[in-house]
């Protein structure tokens, strides 16, 4: 499944929809999803195996660098490519 | 058939989208779906039996009980988050089945799409 | 592959519309039939008297550019008669739909994307 995170850190549903994920599963971080990259708090929610990525354009646009995160940055493009490959979603 | 779920989160006191999530549930059932209704964090307080929008004159919620009736749409609570907003007093004229978050999960893998309103 | 991209939230409040139009450009330069479907706040989106500040984006133009590729935009017609928004007043190639519409967009949809309330 493709699990869509938009709202940032301390929302309680977000948190819950990443709990859903499974090993196979990608976690897209969007808008202020984007903030669960900082200090890898997306890692405590998202079970080993998980795939995590964040739009670049939303990180960069938010005042950080590629640099300061050691997940998948990614284009639309490449958002629509992982939807080609794993088409159920939770948004 | 698609099996789709529609989740409400947020307190239908307040905001609309308990009765938004019942609205489009019901308006499957044109089409080859199978939807279902998922009531999680504060969005669980709609199914105590004295919520009331009405007393401060917003939309009624319990004017979907007849359309769960009707089409026999599943309805989910969360148990721990009934706990949590101290719901007791259940109105069963919602038929909602009260889960736990772990069968939240199995519930959720199970769809094509999750929809959260 | 056909992808509905469901948005909820007002244009220029929150960034769900522009999120919206970069994924539905995505998909069209791939190839995909792309339709979006405007719910609640959303609707104001494609009204097209929105006149912002020149150094801001005009949303609904970026829409209808959009459309002018294959974009294809439904508006919930309940939440345009909600704030008062007539057919006449939103974009060439917007179209006042209904729940009934969403449902065909659930069912025939290979991939959904809901940008959550």
């Amino acid at each position: 499944m493709v699990i869509i995170v938009k709202y940032g850190l301390y929302h309680e549903i977000e948190k819950r929809k990443m709990e859903f994920a499974e090993p196979g599963d990608t976690i897209v971080l969007i808008q202020n999803g984007v903030f669960w990259l900082l200090n890898n708090e997306v890692r405590k929610f998202a079970p080993e195996g998980v795939n995590v990525c964040a739009l670049k354009d939303d990180f960069l646009a938010r005042g950080y660098k590629e640099s300061d995160t050691s997940e998948k940055l990614i284009s639309y493009d490449e958002f629509i490519e992982i939807l080609e490959k794993d088409r159920k979603t939770i948004g | 058939m698609k099996k789709v779920l529609f989740v409400a989160y947020q307190a239908p006191v307040g905001a609309i989208w308990v009765n938004e999530t019942f609205r489009t549930a019901f308006g499957m059932y044109g089409e080859d779906i199978e939807p279902a209704v998922l009531l999680m964090d504060e969005a669980v307080t709609a199914i105590a039996e004295r919520n009331a929008p009405e007393r401060v004159g917003l939309l009624p919620v319990k004017i979907v009980k007849k359309y769960i009736e009707k089409y026999g749409t599943p309805v989910y609570a969360v148990k721990e988050d009934l706990e949590k907003f101290h719901v007791k007093d259940i109105d069963a004229g919602c038929k909602a089945q009260i889960i736990s978050e772990a069968d939240v999960k199995k519930i959720v893998r199970d769809c094509d799409f999750v929809i959260f309103m | 592959m056909k992808i509905t991209i469901q948005v909820m939230k007002p244009a220029y409040t929150y960034e769900d519309l522009d999120t919206a139009l970069h994924i539905a450009e995505a998909a069209l330069k791939r190839g995909h039939e792309v339709r979006l479907f405007l719910f609640s706040d959303a609707v104001i989106g494609a009204n097209k008297s929105i006149k912002p500040i020149k150094i801001d984006r005009v949303i609904p133009e970026k829409m209808k550019s959009l459309i002018e590729k294959g974009l294809r935009v439904d508006l919930c017609g309940i939440c345009m008669d909600y704030r008062g928004l007539g057919a006449d007043h939103v974009i060439e190639g917007a179209n006042p739909s209904g729940l009934p519409e969403l449902a065909t967009l659930v069912e025939s949809s290979d991939v959904f994307i809901n940008l959550m309330a």
